[in-house]
């Protein structure tokens, strides 16, 4: 059912002229396929310093609490473009990146890392004092920063991913495993 | 007083030294005459050494080590943006320069250090492609002179004295430098994906 929702909802993406431009357009594809990888090591550049600086190998003499709050601002300028520029790379080829396990996968990774920083942030909100000038942030703090490394370079192992067929529709049979995980349609004619 | 001079500004002269040399390979050919004997070493590289076998035989091993190459790529490009904007006055200006600078170069380090690891191991598998290609090598250019300006330029004058006593502008200057080569090793990596 849901899957062939997210069908539906593709091919009709797939039929509007604008994303077929974009498909189609050699230099601007790139180009926001470029922008997307740019903004990501700004956005994740940012992140990780954050993260490495909870485990203490980066600006250790820097009270942890200042180095989240101002970098996540860079951060999240670069998280807001990597994110438009996502939107427009699914947008041009919607079908086959709805249909793509990998995609799957990282969405479902994103959502992991927007749980981890929500719960990063309020854990570090309530304790940060105790332990602001430490090189080293409390377990708790540190295990955030691990989950955030740990998926967000799951997410980028993912996203690099997408781009390999090696269990699209097209090409698997319809009893393969990879068929029920990427929402593949009996008899669709798209992809 | 040569001497003297010379220990003062060895950094300065070995640098001096390098961009004459890189004019004089340039300006006597020497470049185009070795550029066909580097072919053999990249077709070994991709057909005959153990890493371009990995690379064309697992797909998902190179996707995977190219994922790494990025994740590596962004911890340089987030070491180099939180320096060089802190140098510029744009970020953290209430922490003094220095401990920004010291606090993110072992970072720089050891992911320059994966950045090149991992990115002969995708050079490898697409070796015979990449030979050909102009961006390929402004990128190794652009490595070069990020690296080389790194750790011969910015650090030694970062670590020389105190930041306040150096000249605002030359530290702009220093930032605004490193940023441009940086953000042109990463574009021209991305390039390389394209051509």
């Amino acid at each position: 059912m849901i899957n062939e929702l997210i069908y539906d909802f593709a091919i009709w993406l797939d039929d509007s002229a604008w994303s077929t431009l974009l498909h189609e357009s050699y230099y601007m594809y790139n180009w926001v396929e470029s922008i997307h990888v740019l903004t990501l090591v700004v956005c994740l550049g940012m992140l990780f310093m954050i993260d490495l600086r909870m485990l203490g190998y980066a600006l250790p003499n820097v009270p942890a609490s200042n180095i989240a709050r101002r970098l996540n601002m860079p951060m999240l300028i670069g998280f807001a473009i990597m994110f438009i520029t996502g939107i427009l790379l699914f947008y041009a080829v919607p079908v086959r990146t709805s249909q793509s396990v990998w995609f799957r996968v990282k969405m479902i990774l994103l959502v992991a890392c927007a749980v981890n920083a929500y719960l990063f942030h309020r854990r570090m909100n309530e304790s940060v004092s105790s332990w602001d000038h430490d090189t080293k942030a409390p377990d708790r703090i540190r295990f955030g920063a691990i989950f955030s490394l740990g998926f967000w370079s799951l997410v980028v192992i993912c996203g690099r991913l997408v781009a390999y067929d090696w269990f699209d529709c097209e090409y698997t049979d319809s009893d393969n495993f990879s068929q029920l995980l990427s929402g593949c349609i009996a008899g669709q004619e798209r992809f | 007083m040569l001497s003297n001079l010379l220990s003062n500004y060895r950094t300065v002269a070995g640098l001096a030294f390098v961009v004459l040399a890189v004019v004089l390979v340039e300006f006597f050919e020497v470049r185009a005459s070795i550029y066909p004997s580097l072919l053999p070493f990249f077709e070994w590289l991709k057909y005959s050494s153990w890493i371009g076998y990995l690379g064309i035989t697992y797909g998902s091993v190179y996707a995977t080590i190219q994922a790494g190459h990025l994740i590596s790529m962004a911890i340089i490009g987030g070491t180099v943006l939180v320096t060089d904007l802190r140098l510029l006055g744009v970020l953290l200006k209430d922490i003094p320069s220095e401990t920004i600078t010291k606090g993110t170069h072992q970072c720089f380090k050891y992911s320059l250090m994966v950045a090149i690891a991992t990115g002969i191991f995708c050079a490898a598998g697409v070796a015979d492609k990449v030979y050909y290609m102009p961006v390929f090598w402004i990128k190794m250019l652009a490595l070069l002179t990020g690296s080389g300006f790194m750790f011969f330029i910015k650090q030694p004058l970062l670590n020389s004295r105190p930041h306040h006593e150096i000249d605002p502008w030359t530290l702009r200057i220093l930032a605004a430098a490193s940023i441009f080569i940086w953000f042109t090793v990463a574009a021209t990596g991305r390039w390389i994906g394209f051509s």
